[in-house]
Formats: C-alpha cells, structure tokens, sequence
C-alpha cells in the first residue's frame, strides 16, 4: 500500500514539475521531492519482492511494476544522484532557463523511475522511450547542435528497436514477457536484448551519440546522458542477462567486447582536449568494465564449484561497486567541470585552467576527487570498483577450458592498460583544469550556494562510501565477501576469491593514513617557520602564460607512441603547426551520418519538389489507397 | 686499450696539493653548513673565460667533490651563489630574481674578470657577499677559495 | 671558395669583408650581385641580437624558454623553443643578455689597448680575436708582421684550437651520458690549459699577441717539457677517441643529429669545422700567414653532430702533430731584417681574418692618429647561433644539446 502511494506521489510529483516547467525553481524543487520519495521506494524494495500495480492493456499484455533487491538498489543509485542534480539545478538552471531542459529533466527522471519498477519486457520499453525523448528534449534546451540530438535520438532508436525484436522474440519462444520467464527467452532473445542495453551503455562501437555531450548542452544534461541513463543499460543487462542458462559463448563476447570498450575509451580520453570530451570518454570506459563484470558474473553463475560460485558473487558486486562508483563520480565530474566551465566560459582543458584559485575550492576539489575515483586512488570507491574487475580477471585460470582463459586473458590486458591510460588523463584534469595556475583569469560571479552544497555532498559521499566499504557490500547483498585477515578485524576486509586470492580494506587504510598523518602533522606545526613565496623559476624570469606547458603537449608524447592508433597527423602552414588525431571508431558512423544526410536531401528534393503537379499526384495515391485498405478491411 | 677501471687508476690524475685561497672569505650570517658546499654558477657578463676556469675546475685533476664541493643545477639548491663578471645591463632583473630563489642562509662569492673597465656597470647592493676576487682565477685558487668558504663557515 | 664574412657601412657606401683564397679583402657592395654571389650577405647586413625571432602559432603550441640563467648552458643567453610536446618547431636566440658593446668600448682605444680589449671580447678565441685585431691594425699601418710573430701567433692558434676542440669533445661526451670518457676528456682539457700557462705564461694565451709583437717566449728547457706534454696528450686522446668510437650508444646518439645541407651551410656563411663536416673545404688555413709544414684541411659528408666532432678530433690530433713539429724547430727562427721595415702609417684602414676554432673571425679597422675611429668584428658565432636554430628544426628534446654543444658557438663570441 504505502510502496503504491509512493510511487504515485513520486509520478505525481514528476508530471507536475514538467508542467510547472516554466517557474524554473518550482520544477527542480518537485524533482528533489519526487527523488526523495524515489529513494525511498528503493530502500522499501529491500525488503519486498513483487508487483505492486497492474493495468492489462489489452488481452494477453499487461503492465506490470513492482520491486525487488536489484531493483531497490539501482533506485537508490539513481535516486542520490538525482536528489544531487536537482539540488545542483536550482543554481545552475539560472545559465540554462529554457523550459525544455527542465520538462525533459523531470519526465526523463519519470521514464527512469518507470524502467526501475517494470516487471516485464513491454513496461520497460514504454520507460525506455519516454527516458530516451525526455533526454532527447534536455539536450535541445540549448537551441542549437541539433545535429548531435538527433544522433543521440537515432541511438536511442536503434537500442530501442533491439529491445524490442529481442522481446518478441522472447514472446515467440515463451509466449510471456514477464520477468518471472526470462529463463526461457532463448538466445535471440538474449543477444537483441544485450544490444539494446549495450548500445545505451556506451559500449564501443555503438559510442557515436558521446560526441553529443560535448556540443553546447547544458551540464546538467550532460550529467544525466552519462550517469544515470547508462546505468539503465546496466540495470537490464544485470536483470537479464544472469537469468539465461548456457549464456557463456555471449558472457565470454560482452567480456571481450567490454574490455575492448574500456580500452578505447581509455585510449581516447588521453587525446581528449575538450573539458567535456574526456568525461564522455571515462563513460566508455567504465561502462566498458562493467560489462566485463556482468560477463564473468555470468559466465561463472550456477556453477558447483564453491571457488567459482565464490567468484560470481565476487564479479557481480564489482559490477555494482563500479556502477555506484562510476554513478556518483561522473556525475560530479560532470557537476563540477560544469560549475568551472560556466564560470570560466570555455570550451577546452588548457583554457579552463587553474579553478581552485580562479573559481573556486569545491568544484576544484570535486574535479580531484572526482578524477582520483576514476583513476583507482585508495581509499575512494573507484579504486574499490577498479581492484574488484582486476581481482575477477586474475582469478579467471579457475574456469576450464582453453577459450575462456584466452579471451580472460585479453580482457585483462586490455583493462589494466585501460586503467593506465584512464589515469593519464585525469591526471591531466586534475592537473590542468583543477590545480593548475589560473593566469589571472576571472570567472564570472553566479549563484552558487547549491552547486557548491551537492558539489560537497557527493565529495563526501564518495570518500564515505570507499572508507565505509563494508557497508557498501552489505547493502549490496554480500556479507560473505567481507571478512578479516591479518589484524584487520572482521568485516573490514573484502576478500576476491574463496581460497585466499586477494584482500584489500579501504577503511583500514584510511584509519592508518589518519593516524599516521598525527605525527607529521605536530612535526609541521611545531616547526613552522617564515614562508617565503617566489616565483616558479625558469631561467631567472618569471613564466609568462604562453611559456607554460598546454595540455596538448601533455598528450602529445602518448599521441605520438600511438600515432597508427590515434593516426596523428601533424599539420603546418607557415609559422603555424598543430596536431590532429582521430577516433577511427567513428568513422563508419560519420560515414553513414552522411549518407543519410545525402539520402534524405535526395529525397527531399525528389519528393518536396515545390511542383503542385506531384503535390495533387500524392493526394490522389493517398486517396486511392484509404480507398482500397477501406475496402480490404471489410 | 686497457680496460676503463684499469686505465683511468693507472692514470692518477687527482693532485695531492693543498689550495691556498687568494682572498679572505668571510662569514656567511646565521650559516649552518656542515661538511659540504652547494654553489649556483651565474655568467652575468663574462668573457668565458671564468666559464671555462668553471668546467676546468670539475675535472679529474681537482676532484671537488671529495672536499664536498658540488655545483647545483637550480639556485634552490644552493649556499653559495658564484658570479662570474660585471653583470650587462639585461642581466641584473634575472640577476636579482636569482637571489631571491636562494634559500636563506647564503653567500655570494663575486669573480670580477675586468677589474680596470669602468665602462662596465658595478654591483649595486648586493646582499652577504663574503668575497670578491679580481681578475681571472686559476681553479687552484678558486678551490682555495670555496675550501676557505667551507672552513669558515662550518660551525 | 669565398667567404663572405661581415657587411659594414662606412659613409654612404657598403663594404665587404671577404675571405678570397686565403686572404682578407675589403670589397664595395655591388647591391644585387652581391646577393647573388654570397648567400649570407641578407644574414650579415641586418645584424640582429634576436635570432629568427618570428614565433609559431597553433592550437597547443608554447614557447618553452631556455636560459638565460640555467646551469646547462651557464652562459647568458635564451633559447625560445617552440614546440606542441617533444619536438622543436622553432628555435628563437635571444643574444642581447651578453651583449657587452665591446666594438665601442674598443673605438677611441690606441691600438694597443684595442688588441688586449680585444681579446676580452671571447677569451676562448683570445687569441684568434687578438690576431685578427692586430692583422687588421698592421694593415692599416701599412706593415706586415715579422717571421717570429707570425710564426708564433700560428703556434698559438693551433694551441687554442687544441684546448677548444677538446672542451668541444668532452661537452658532447658527457651530454651522451659518456661518464667515464667525459671525465678523462676532462683531464686532458685541464691539461691543455696547462701546457697552455707554460707556453705562454696565461691559460688561455692572453696577453702575448701584439702589434708586431710578442710579449712572453718560452725558453728551450721548457719548449721540450711542452713538446713531450703534446706527444702525451695526443697519444691518450687517440687511445680515448677511438675507444669512444667503438660504442654504439654514443654514435647513435650524435648520428643524424642537427643535420645541416651543404646549401644550408653555404647560405648561412659557416666556416670552420661545421661548414667542413658538410663537405665542403674553405681556406682558412692560410690566415695567418705562416705554416711550415701545411695542416690538411679535415672534412666529413654528413653535416650532422657526429661529423662536426669528427672534424673536430681529426683537427686536434693535428695540429698537435702540427705544433711537436713546428716547436720543434723555434729556436732556428729568425726575425726580418729589422732594416727592412718600413715606415708605418698613423692612419688608414685594414682588415683581417684569422682561423678560429669555429671557424673565420673578421675584424675591419679604422686608424687615425694611432687611435681606433671605427672598428667592427665578425665572429664565427653569429652565423654559428643561425646555424644552430636551423638545425634545431624538427629534432626532439633530448638532442638539444647534441646540435648546439656540436658547433662550438658562444652566447659571448655571437652577442659582442
């Protein structure tokens, strides 16, 4: 009953704040509302297992929503992430007034709110659209790089027509789709639904639509485009992909497939130079170690070895850990970048430098920590999530057979340098945009006080969330990976393999660094002395802003090492020299961008031609045929 | 040839002589040095000449550093800051800013290779110098004088 | 083949100082045919302190300075390089930290305070600078040399050469990371400027070349005890080099360094060893008047760093071999009857070129009343530093001080 009335007030709640849209504060305060009562539906789902609503559409389909365990905690996910975005709104939504980004906000919120509850296939595809045009909305609010929105949309599309074959599919072979009969979907139906969800996810190379985020939307688009709706993605594929038996030829392909994704995405952030391009691509990348989690999770569910059945449990809490990791650290990636880039007014890395003195503390301490999350620093729950896909790799020698330690093996490979190239370039976020010299640049004055107070807050969270590792694992629903070892009391430790693999304990580590750093601390204090500022020293002037390194050059020397990968070409006219690189994998989607292009400007010259002869003729073929369906039909 | 370790022992280049320095060195102000010496070399206006007497002084011949004696790369790093001629006119802001990286405590030892050229600008005012040689040294007497500058100011 | 070695105006007309088969011509500009036929002529007449001064653009391009106070170079002098990550676009000099004015501290000078001024303008060439001077001052008196002076201002000059080569050597040794080879290059260059002190009584050879003259000798005694240090000296620094030669790292390191094309050198006017290395061979050797036994002029293809060192080691084991011979016999020297000496003019104006280690150093005198009313110097440096930003083009970092160490040029030769 009371799971019902929530769920109502919630939609309520969202509905009204799309129709409110144009009383900008009133929208994102209903938002926070509704994400509250979202919240709090996600926590109830912990404890019940069910539909709560059913509506038959029509004989043989019906509408179902309920709540279960997983459910429950991707809710909550969802649910403090958009509790924090709507916060951030309030402020920032004074840069971005138009009403599309407010009414898309909150009924791409419902549509996610939607996918969470349904309890069948139709369910979640009616969510899956009303999120993907709800976004799709959000991103036109700027009026402007339409063509990057309809990129998205025709992504959207294509995720949502694999959806929908693989669904019927599902219908053909089990006559149902209701979640209760996943079991007996059958391999069509598994391999069109992974698409589907793939594609939302950002897996390479279905990662066209990224290059949207980095036209002109507004921040908060870019945040909920790149945390929340490929958490989606990850959502179905967690729902589904488990519950099919004999799935391990598909498990070892979304490995590889994931790990090649984390690769890339890796790769290309390195040569990323605009501010956000680089998190679009730490998106792929994530989410590309996502699905390596889900694919080993999968491939070693149901197994009767206890070591393997260990290792399940083990993947499927990394894929969480790093959804949740990558949920709250995108987004306030996203969140901070947007705070400097507005202030600043800049489009690149090396123009949008120095934010901790030129903007400010928190959006500069939300970038480091942000950026030190993604790039596996201990204690923060990035590292957690980063150690936990490693860990699940190195155990992969448990699984017999020759193909899959191959295959485990190259997913390794490529992750652990997907890690490495992903902390090269947050290292040239942290670098550059948070802690670099400002060069005297000002940021304009805006109103801050909420940006600044989620900003903290999913500081905070992170940092609370890597220490408190252990309740994190517990709300997740695995009390048998904690345990202690060594002097670390029991349940501060995660353990990866069951016997003794690998054993790491964030919040041991964070209580060591706390009392180790006592002494250093009274050292500091005790001796402080005069300090005397200089200049940086180069060569007996001070560093004038165009002798300081850019950011490209940083790149420049991996961009160099990679030129076959990256096909670095090196343009010069005259006294003026500069690098270009590629991301290849776009190719076959710029190609195929352009021939539809060309196509619908044919058409439309053919068919539009401005000629009232051709006009009449399609009236008259329009008449002729409601002429003849009319008479079919009786 | 012989081989390296064989060929550069059999050599015995390092002199065994005592350095005597030409000028009084004086005290560096609250100097806390103990058993080595780290000087930053400027060329502010030489004639190379002293740049040279510089690279002849790390030769094998006088081993500086079994005194302790080591030149920096950075003034950050160093106690003694070593200037070698009558600074040019463009020379005297990095000149300054030089002495402003030193950490303190510091000296300034000053090689005036044209002592009679009054055409050429003078020091203004330059802080802790401790001293002053006219003319080009010899490495033996430059030695003597950074030896002199250790044993000064050890404490 | 001729030299154009500097451009100077003097009332309304414009004169050039050219080397012509081994001798030093005053000539008037001819404008366009000039140009044609000296491609350094643009380079020498706007002489500028600021070398290559145009900066690049480019989305992630920066100016990375070098200098001019940094220990790698230790001289005052900047390096703007332009790059967008490891490789230099462009290299901008910036000559003016050194810039000492010495052509007019020296104007107003008698002439023989301007041969001791001018052996402060760099005191690594002292003597080439002194004996350029004192030429170009003999000229405008009107009188030549006699045999003695002559014959040891050549054996000072091979001297020079010797120490110079040497620092050139150990400089590139120990930018390869050549620790131990480095070291005992080290040693013989301190060695050098030893036996420096004891032929000449100053360690780098100032203060002994004047006016048709020569202020400090060497007794018998002490030219054997030379004689034996150079046999010494070239005996280790072969042993030396040509164990040097036999690491792959240290010639891959120099190889196809700073690679200049014989045009190239042509057009910037080099002389000396880095023009030599490209291939080509100018006459150099003649300058100064006096050569017993004739030094063979050393040339290599390539035009890179390695070549220039070769050029280098080649000269040195020379004129060591050159200076065993010629010290040798200089005690059988014998002045020009002093009866045949003519009377010398109180004015009138004279040129000279003498062979510095780098290559050709000009001076052009002005002489009224036994004074200096103009004088103007060409240094080997300055085309040397143009020689140097163009071979920085295009190489990566690391090879920096491969390309410029492999010149021999200084901030303090260029600047003046």
């Amino acid at each position: 009953m009371i799971t019902q009335a929530e769920f109502g007030l919630a939609v309520i709640l969202f509905l009204s704040g799309a129709l409110l849209s144009s009383h900008r504060k009133a929208t994102y305060i209903l938002a926070f509302a509704a994400s509250v009562l979202v919240l709090l539906l996600g926590v109830a789902g912990f404890t019940s297992n069910g539909t709560f609503w059913q509506y038959t559409l029509l004989p043989g389909i019906s509408l179902r929503l309920g709540l279960d365990r997983l459910s429950g905690i991707f809710m909550v996910m969802a649910a403090v992430v958009w509790i924090a975005l709507a916060l951030y709104s309030l402020d920032y939504s004074r840069l971005y007034p138009h009403k599309s980004l407010s009414a898309g906000f909150n009924i791409s919120l419902l549509g996610m709110l939607w996918i969470l509850t349904a309890r069948d296939g139709f369910t979640l595809m009616i969510g899956w659209e009303v999120m993907t045009v709800a976004a799709f909305v959000m991103m036109l609010a700027s009026g402007k790089y339409y063509q990057q929105s309809f990129r998205f949309l025709a992504f959207g599309e294509f995720s949502f027509i694999f959806l929908l074959i693989g669904f019927a599919a599902m219908y053909i072979s089990s006559g149902s789709i209701s979640f209760e009969h996943i079991q007996r979907g059958g391999m069509l139906f598994m391999v069109f639904v992974s698409l589907g969800f793939i594609i939302k996810m950002d897996i390479v190379p279905f990662h066209g639509w990224m290059s949207g985020i980095y036209g002109e939307i507004p921040d908060t688009a870019a945040a909920v485009l790149s945390a929340p709706v490929t958490l989606m993605g990850v959502y179905g594929l967690e729902r589904i992909i488990p519950a099919i038996p004999n799935s391990e030829a598909w498990s070892l392909v979304l490995i590889v497939l994931g790990a090649i994704s984390a690769f890339w995405g890796g790769l290309q952030a390195v040569a990323a130079n605009k501010v956000r391009l680089l998190p679009a691509y730490s998106t792929i990348e994530n989410n590309g170690m996502i699905l390596t989690a889900i694919g080993f999770y999968t491939i070693s569910k149901g197994s009767i070895d206890p070591s393997l059945h260990y290792l399940s449990l083990f993947a499927q809490a990394a894929s969480l850990v790093l959804a949740l990791s990558h949920t709250l650290s995108k987004t306030l990636l996203f969140m901070s970048l947007g705070h400097a880039k507005e202030a600043y007014n800049v489009h690149t890395i090396d123009e949008a430098r120095g934010v901790w003195s030129g903007v400010g503390k928190t959006p500069a301490l939300g970038i480091v920590i942000a950026a030190l999350s993604f790039s596996a620093f201990p204690p923060l729950i990035g590292f957690v999530g980063e150690w936990m896909i490693l860990e699940t790799i190195f155990q992969s020698y448990k699984f017999p057979g020759a193909a899959t330690a191959f295959f485990a093996a190259i997913s390794g490979v490529l992750t652990a340098m997907a890690i490495g190239l992903i902390s090269f370039a947050m290292i040239k976020l942290i670098g550059y945009t948070a802690l670099g010299y400002d060069h005297g640049r000002k940021s304009q004055p805006m109103a801050k006080t909420w940006m600044r107070i989620t900003e903290t807050s999913l500081q905070l969270l992170i940092i609370a969330c890597g220490i408190g590792l252990p309740a994190v694992i517990l709300f997740f629903g695995y009390p048998e990976l904690l345990s202690g070892l060594l002097g670390v009391p029991k349940p501060l430790a995660l353990v990866s393999g069951q016997p003794l693999f690998g054993i790491i304990s964030p919040t041991f580590i964070a209580i060591i660094m706390l009392i180790l750093i006592i002494i250093p601390i009274l050292v500091f204090i005790a001796n402080r002395k005069a300090v005397r500022k200089v200049h940086s020293w180069n060569g007996g002037i001070p560093l004038d802003e165009q002798e300081f390194f850019t950011a490209q050059a940083y790149s420049q020397i991996l961009e160099h090492i990679l030129r076959k990968v990256y096909r670095t070409r090196e343009v010069s006219l005259g006294m003026h020299r500069r690098i270009e690189v590629e991301d290849i994998l776009l190719r076959p989607i710029r190609s195929f961008t352009k021939l539809v292009q060309k196509l619908g400007e044919g058409e439309a010259l053919v068919i539009m031609n401005g000629k009232i002869s051709a006009y009449v003729t399609y009236i008259l073929i329009l008449f002729v045929l409601a002429f003849v369906i009319g008479v079919i039909v009786m | 040839m012989n081989w390296w370790p064989i060929y550069g022992l059999k050599r015995r280049l390092t002199e065994r002589t005592a350095y005597g320095s030409p000028v009084t060195v004086g005290r560096i102000p609250a100097s806390r040095f103990g058993r080595s010496l780290f000087v930053y070399v400027i060329d502010v206006g030489s004639s190379n000449a002293l740049n040279f007497e510089i690279d002849a002084l790390e030769s094998p011949q006088y081993n500086i550093h079994r005194f302790g004696i080591y030149m920096t790369d950075s003034p950050r790093h160093a106690d003694v800051l070593l200037i070698l001629g009558r600074p040019v006119k463009a020379m005297i802001g990095p000149l300054e800013e030089t002495i402003d990286q030193i950490p303190r405590p510091f000296g300034i030892i000053v090689l005036d290779d044209c002592p009679d050229n009054s055409a050429r600008l003078h020091y203004a005012d330059l802080p802790n110098v401790i001293a002053e040689f006219k003319g080009v040294p010899d490495p033996s007497q430059l030695l003597g004088i950074l030896i002199n500058c250790l044993s000064v100011n050890r404490k | 083949m001729n030299i154009l070695i500097g451009v100077l105006q003097r009332e309304e007309n414009e004169y050039l100082v050219v080397l012509k088969d081994g001798k030093a011509c005053l000539d008037l500009s001819t404008g366009e045919s000039t140009e044609k036929e000296y491609p350094n002529y643009p380079l020498l007449k706007d002489r500028n302190l600021l070398i290559k001064g145009d900066p690049v653009s480019g989305y992630g391009v920066f100016r990375f300075r070098y200098g001019p106070v940094t220990s790698g170079l230790r001289e005052a002098g900047s390096f703007s390089l332009y790059t967008y990550g490891e490789k230099i676009l462009h290299a901008t000099i910036d000559l003016n930290w050194k810039h000492r004015e010495m052509e007019e501290s020296m104007t107003g000078k008698n002439s023989h305070d301007a041969v001791t001024l001018s052996e402060k303008v760099c005191s690594n060439f002292a003597v080439s600078h002194s004996v350029a001077c004192s030429i170009a001052i003999e000229n405008a008196m009107g009188i030549r040399a006699n045999t003695i002076v002559r014959n040891w201002r050549t054996v000072l000059i091979e001297a020079e050469r010797i120490y110079n080569h040497l620092h050139v050597i150990y400089k590139l040794a120990s930018a390869a990371a050549q620790k131990v080879l480095a070291s005992h290059l080290s040693a013989l260059f301190e060695e050098s400027l030893r036996i420096n002190k004891a032929l000449s009584g100053s360690r780098y050879l100032m203060g002994i070349n004047q006016i048709n003259h020569v202020n400090f000798l060497p007794d018998f005694s002490t030219i054997k005890k030379i004689i034996s240090d150079y046999q010494n000296l070239s005996i280790h620094f072969e042993k030396l080099y040509k164990h040097s030669l036999s690491n792959p790292n240290f010639l891959d390191r120099l190889h196809h360094a700073g690679m200049l094309s014989r045009n190239q050198a042509l057009s910037l006017g080099l002389s000396g060893p880095s023009l030599r290395a490209c291939g080509l061979k100018d006459n150099l050797n003649g300058t100064t008047g006096e050569h017993l036994i004739s030094l063979p002029v050393v040339t290599q293809q390539e035009g890179d760093s390695l070549a220039r060192m070769e050029t280098r080691a080649e000269e040195l084991v020379n004129s060591c071999q050159f200076l065993i011979d010629h010290l040798k016999v200089s005690d059988i020297w014998d002045a020009d009857s002093e009866a045949e000496r003519p009377e010398t003019k109180s004015q009138g104006e004279g040129v000279g070129i003498s062979h510095s280690p780098s290559g050709a150093v000009g001076y052009y005198v002005l002489l009224r009343d036994n004074r200096v009313l103009h004088l103007r110097m060409f240094t080997p440096s300055y085309p040397g530093m143009h020689a140097v930003s163009e071979a920085l083009k295009e190489q990566v970092f690391t090879d920096f001080p491969f390309v410029y160490d492999s010149f021999g040029v200084h901030f303090t030769d260029a600047a003046c």
